[in-house]
């Protein structure tokens, strides 16, 4: 391990001590925080906030936001469910029907948001409403019985990892290449850093958030099918909703501003983590339902605070004078 | 046409910024608070109903309309509406107390004939229901009483808890000799959420003194339930009984215990639940450790929205026009759980 560039990577990354700590209380706490199954029935539960908080990082960091995703979440477990309780459908069309009613919203929420340049927040909070009341006109009455083939979605292993945990991991590795190693990536980040120089550059200010949108809508739609995959069930009046702030806190917590310009998937990844471990620790102490609520709160405000502090220790880890190597003796020319 | 940099996807998050978006949230919530309920007729009665003649519309105020109990009610309710020749308006209050006071307030100052609420906090609602009756409007109140009311529809969800903590204690007693572990998925936040949980838990803990409580978690919808009893599992995996404040919660108890490896008929199991949803309802039928659930009766409740409003408006009194639906227990091989079934159509 290399000791210069462990205290900056920590200073980057200030929940990674705060996440390791947490899992050593509730193992300590309860002796069954670390066991395989919790730890896999945390990364499954986690894996649709997942799904859904790295567009959405990503469309934060190019400076829009979209809070429609809770809603959209709703649609798309409506859309693929209604097609499999109700006509039977494969698993290749219900995701197929999901991933429309999500592109659909985004389109919507990106040509509201990226063409016409209304508020991405009053926008997708209007969004918000107006989905989920879609969701609830088209399935008033809970959604059941959808077949083995829909039941793959949620319920296969994948190279021995549950299938929502494979398809968060594949979404993590797309959003990363793109971020990483393709222009578009710069593009992302100089629109948050910039729009206007961005322009000027030649970068397309308005495509780039708009396809950020489709995204975001489509991953909230799948995410919303692999639940539904999960449950067997749909409940269009409750699926989703206060998932739009599970995935901003997720994202803000991660570390990426909502100012736009800055932020990495792997914070992002280390938000959701967070928050999974978060609310299963707690539920294993058996922490009553209220204490619950204080503790999350004040366990987000340390999140916050750590993320504040974080940009002015990495600088401050930066300007600490390298320890110097002691230059070894020549040996005495003879 | 926009340029480029109109869009307030800006970065600079400023006191101006700040204050747009807060304004923003203010004018949504304010947006929301302010809706008209939906309305189905044209026309709003001024005059006092002095016979069911007189009442034309009929609003039902509900506030929990994400529920999935909601809707199979509503269909029965607007079936009877058409077929008693009245108009049915329906609030959507979001489940907010004060989203359910402004509309309630929209609809006396528009002097519907009579108002059908379901307070959210009933001792929030009395100026209301006493405001509605001095403007001549007759006020029912649904899930409880009120003083100032014209009659109620009421169905306890107390005994709805009760009956399901006792049936699941009886069947712990009987399958694991009373000894084993219990979790139960609660709601604290509401009124008819803590009346249901109080009967529930008090009428097991009683029944069963010797059974372990090992959870006692807040969760109303299965996706919620499935996490929290995940947790619960991790923890002790051999968790016996599960009890769920709604069929929401309990269905996701039961996704849980199955996700975990648990077959789905294993006989020291029990998951029981309240509503009567559909998708619950039809575990029962299947012979599922889903055992049984603490069953609203959709088409009486729904045909009583109607008809207690019209009965009230034809001279009869509070006490006359009352009604109780009760809650039924519902397990597999009972009639009523066809019946039910069969009411979601």
């Amino acid at each position: 391990m290399n000791a210069s560039v462990s205290p900056r990577r920590l200073a980057r990354y200030p929940l990674i001590p705060v996440v390791v700590a947490m899992a050593v209380g509730f193992e300590v706490a309860t002796g069954s925080f670390v066991g395989s199954q919790n730890l896999l029935g945390i990364a499954t539960d986690s894996a649709t906030l997942a799904i859904v908080a790295i567009p959405s990082a990503l469309l934060v960091i190019s400076g829009y936001l979209d809070l429609s995703v809770g809603s959209t979440y709703a649609l798309g477990a409506v859309a693929a469910g209604w097609l499999a309780s109700e006509h039977g459908g494969s698993l290749l069309t219900c995701v197929l029907l999901s991933l429309l009613a999500g592109l659909a919203v985004g389109a919507v929420n990106g040509f509201l948001c990226c063409v016409v340049g209304l508020s991405p927040f009053i926008v997708t909070l209007g969004t918000l409403t107006a989905v989920r009341g879609l969701a609830q006109q088209f399935a008033p009455l809970p959604l059941t019985g959808f077949g083995d083939s829909f039941a793959w979605l949620g319920g296969a292993k994948v190279a021995g990892l549950p299938s929502p945990v494979a398809i968060a991991l594949i979404v993590v590795l797309v959003a990363g290449v793109v971020l990483a190693l393709t222009p578009v990536g710069r593009h992302i980040y100089a629109i948050g850093v910039s729009r206007e120089a961005a322009y000027l550059s030649g970068v397309r200010v308005r495509t780039v958030p708009f396809a950020l949108f489709l995204a975001t809508g489509a991953c909230a739609a799948l995410a919303g099918a692999i639940k539904a995959s999960v449950l067997g069930a749909v409940q269009s009046g409750t699926a989703g909703t206060g998932f739009e702030l599970a995935v901003l806190t997720a994202v803000l917590v991660g570390g990426v501003a909502l100012t736009g310009g800055s932020g990495t998937l792997f914070g992002v990844v280390l938000g959701v983590a967070f928050l999974g471990i978060l609310q299963n620790g707690l539920t294993l102490v058996g922490v009553p339902t209220f204490w619950q609520q204080v503790a999350q709160g004040l366990a987000l405000v340390v999140a916050a605070g750590l993320a504040y502090l974080a940009p002015r220790l990495e600088a401050l880890a930066a300007v600490r004078p390298q320890p110097t190597r002691r230059a070894t003796p020549e040996p005495a020319a003879t | 046409m926009s340029t480029p940099f109109s869009s307030p996807g800006s970065r600079d998050v400023n006191r101006r910024t700040f204050l747009a978006w807060t304004g923003g949230i203010g004018a949504a919530v304010l947006a929301s608070a302010c809706s008209a309920p939906e309305s189905t007729s044209g026309s709003s009665n001024k005059k006092v109903a002095t016979s069911s003649k007189d009442v034309d519309t009929i609003a039902w105020d509900y506030p929990f309309t994400f529920l999935p109990v909601y809707a199979g009610v509503a269909r029965f309710a607007k079936e009877r509406a058409k077929e008693k020749g009245v108009s049915l308006e329906q609030t959507n209050d979001n489940g907010k107390p004060d989203v359910q006071a402004a509309n309630l307030d929209t609809l006396i100052g528009k002097k519907v004939p009579a108002i059908v609420s379901f307070p959210m906090v009933f001792e929030a609602i009395e100026a209301q229901a006493a405001k509605a009756l001095s403007a001549g409007i007759i006020w029912v109140t649904y899930g409880g009483t009120l003083k100032n009311q014209s009659a109620s529809i009421t169905f306890s969800f107390e005994e709805g808890g009760r009956q399901l903590g006792e049936d699941a204690a009886a069947w712990a007693k009987e399958n694991l000799g009373g000894k084993g572990k219990v979790a139960f998925l609660v709601d604290d936040t509401i009124q008819l959420g803590r009346e249901r949980t109080a009967g529930m838990i008090d009428a097991f803990t009683k029944a069963a003194p010797d059974m372990k409580v090992v959870g006692r978690e807040q969760a109303i919808d299965p996706d919620t339930a499935l996490t929290k009893t995940k947790a619960i599992l991790a923890k002790h995996p051999d968790v016996n009984v599960i009890l769920g404040i709604t069929d929401g919660a309990a269905f996701g108890g039961y996704k849980a215990l199955v996700e975990s490896g648990r077959a789905e008929d294993d006989a020291k199991t029990y998951v029981g639940g309240q509503d009567g949803d559909l998708g619950s309802l039809e575990l029962i039928k299947k012979g599922t450790f889903y055992r049984a659930s603490a069953a609203l009766q959709l088409r009486d409740i729904g045909n009583a929205v109607i008809d207690v409003p019209l009965a009230v408006a034809d001279g009869k009194s509070d006490a006359e026009a009352s009604t109780d639906v009760p809650i039924a227990l519902v397990k597999k091989g009972d009639a009523l759980l066809d019946e039910i079934i069969s009411q979601y159509g």
